[in-house]
């Protein structure tokens, strides 16, 4: 089989000494596989997440993200351009229009034209349905238009892996389907995606895998959407009948 | 004298407080009102009482400019190394931040007259013996330039309140700000720049306001360490001619005045960049 793009070795992490928040997490992701981690709060996945792109710092362990590890501290810029990450509360620059929002990384960091990056942002915008809403300001937008311009943001940097930690927990029920609709199509052209959510909807539709994570450790893992339908461990049997 | 240490609530309830806010009264500003009225006061005790007031405003005009000259450059110059500062306030680098917060601290824990006079005084002797001892002729002959002393002395001392606001500023936005930049893959300056800095800027804009008043307002210590400002020439003045209520009343409003023009400027700036958003 192929290298994996994403690897995780073993990885360790605490918290002001005590709190461990990861205790040796190893997982494999290939190219164009979609992973879905579920798991009752605290046990580690926005951590784990988080320390893919090293917005944590991982204590023990290796991530190797197409070549690049997180320890290598240098090579940091370079892993993070080609990673993209959506967070829960969608964290766009609310001082900037959404096109700004979508073409400033471009231009800085991938060093593109004000042309080039204009019309990448515009199609990603026209990708994710929202091109009318351009010269906005993020906070004159909806909770799930906001996080559909996030994911324009993050595309715009064409990562070769896309992060998402909770997508839709902070949106109204009748915004999740609008992203949830993106994050499939995205799905379907092959991104590679590791995905933090409890949307079953989702699992079904585009899921590779399903992992559960509980206190810090991968507890099951599951291919498509059999974790949900045909649970093995008592902890996930657990969990699922707490969410479902 | 007022002292750095008290000056900081007063100004701010005096601003916040007392008079009228924008917005509330829809077509005439009572801010300019005031300002028109100081204005007038002192255009008809120059015109109708020429004796003394005229003779006292042409007195200490040149002490005007110098006030504003030491006014405004101390504020460049404290913008510039307070917003140096902020940012070694927030720095990961354990010996920025330790340089640093020694600085804001044994700068805010010392009266600003007490740093003036070191400045004037005590540096520039400092200066001479080294020089004595080195054997090394501009420093023994060294004189120190009081403007540019006082300049100095305000600005370091400025400039660690002003490292404060702006360490507030960024420390007030939400982590995820700074967290989106870096999983774009800008460096930490380049998130600086683009993401925190202009946010930050509109919550310290009052702030940075409010500092520039008082600024203006210490600007007359100065006056103690022989820079010809304002008050210095005004006690010139009282002290040739003994008319201390006319010379007082006059340097009075002429403060009053330039402190009301800035607080307005200040408020105009603060609302253009709340419309922006
Ligand atoms: N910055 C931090 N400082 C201290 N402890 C933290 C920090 N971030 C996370 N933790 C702790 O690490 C553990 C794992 O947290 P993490 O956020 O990864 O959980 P999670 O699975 O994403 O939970 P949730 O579903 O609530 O988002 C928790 O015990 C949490 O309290
Ligand atoms: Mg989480």
């Amino acid at each position: 089989m192929e290298e994996p793009i994403i690897s995780i070795r073993d990885v360790h992490k605490y918290f002001r000494d005590d709190i461990q928040a990861l205790r040796g997490v190893s997982l494999d992701v290939y190219k164009g596989e979609v992973i879905m981690i579920i798991g009752p709060s605290g046990s580690g996945k926005s951590t784990l997440l988080r320390s893919i792109n090293n917005l944590e710092q991982i204590d023990f362990g290796d991530i190797i993200v197409d070549g690049h590890s997180v320890n290598n501290h240098k090579d940091i810029n370079a892993l993070r351009m080609e990673v993209g990450m959506v967070f829960q509360q969608f964290n766009l620059f609310p001082h900037l229009t959404v096109l700004d929002n979508v073409m400033l990384a471009q231009k800085i960091v991938r060093k593109r034209g004000e042309k080039e990056a204009y019309e990448t942002a515009m199609l990603l915008l026209e990708k994710v349905g929202i091109p009318e809403k351009a010269s906005a300001f993020p906070l004159q937008l909806s909770g799930g238009q906001q996080q559909r311009v996030a994911i324009a943001r993050a595309l715009a940097m064409n990562p070769k892996i896309m992060l998402f930690d909770e997508p839709t927990s902070a949106l109204d029920p009748e915004m999740i389907q609008e992203v949830l609709e993106v994050m499939i199509q995205l799905a379907k052209e092959g991104m590679t995606m590791v995905v933090v959510s409890h949307e079953m909807g989702f699992a079904r539709a585009a899921a590779n895998r399903c992992i559960l994570m509980d206190s810090g450790k991968i507890i099951e893992e599951a291919p498509n959407d059999e974790l949900f339908t045909n649970p093995k461990e008592e902890r996930t049997k657990l969990f699922l009948s707490r969410i479902l | 004298m007022q002292s750095k240490n008290i000056k900081k609530n007063t100004t701010n309830s005096w601003i916040d407080k007392n008079l009228p806010q924008v917005g509330e009264l829809s077509r005439i500003d009572a801010w300019w009102g005031l300002v028109i009225i100081v204005l007038l006061l002192i255009i008809l005790l120059v015109t109708l009482v020429p004796q003394p007031f005229s003779r006292i405003l042409n007195y200490v005009s040149d002490g005007v400019i110098i006030t504003l000259v030491v006014t405004l450059t101390s504020f460049i110059l404290t913008m510039i190394l307070g917003l140096l500062c902020g940012l070694g306030r927030v720095s990961k680098n354990k010996l920025i931040y330790g340089v640093v917060s020694v600085y804001v601290e044994v700068v805010r824990g010392i009266p600003l007259l007490v740093q003036l006079m070191v400045w004037y005084f005590a540096f520039p002797a400092i200066i001479i013996n080294l020089g004595k001892t080195l054997n090394y002729e501009p420093f023994e002959t060294y004189l120190a330039n009081p403007i540019m002393m006082a300049i100095i002395g305000i600005s370091i001392c400025y400039a660690a309140y002003m490292a404060e606001i702006v360490r507030a500023g960024i420390e007030a936005l939400p982590a995820g700000q700074m967290e989106a930049a870096r999983s774009l893959g800008m460096t930490q300056p380049q998130a600086m720049r683009y993401i925190i800095l202009p946010q930050a800027y509109r919550t310290i804009m009052p702030a940075i306001g409010n500092e520039f008043i008082t600024l203006l307002k210490d600007s007359s210590l100065v006056s103690v360490v022989a820079v010809a400002d304002l008050t210095r020439r005004g006690r010139e003045f009282m002290s040739t001619t003994f008319l201390p209520i006319e010379t007082w009343l006059m340097v009075a409003l002429i403060y009053l005045l330039m402190t009301l023009i800035a607080a307005r400027i200040v408020k105009l700036l603060e609302n253009k960049t709340k419309l922006e958003k």
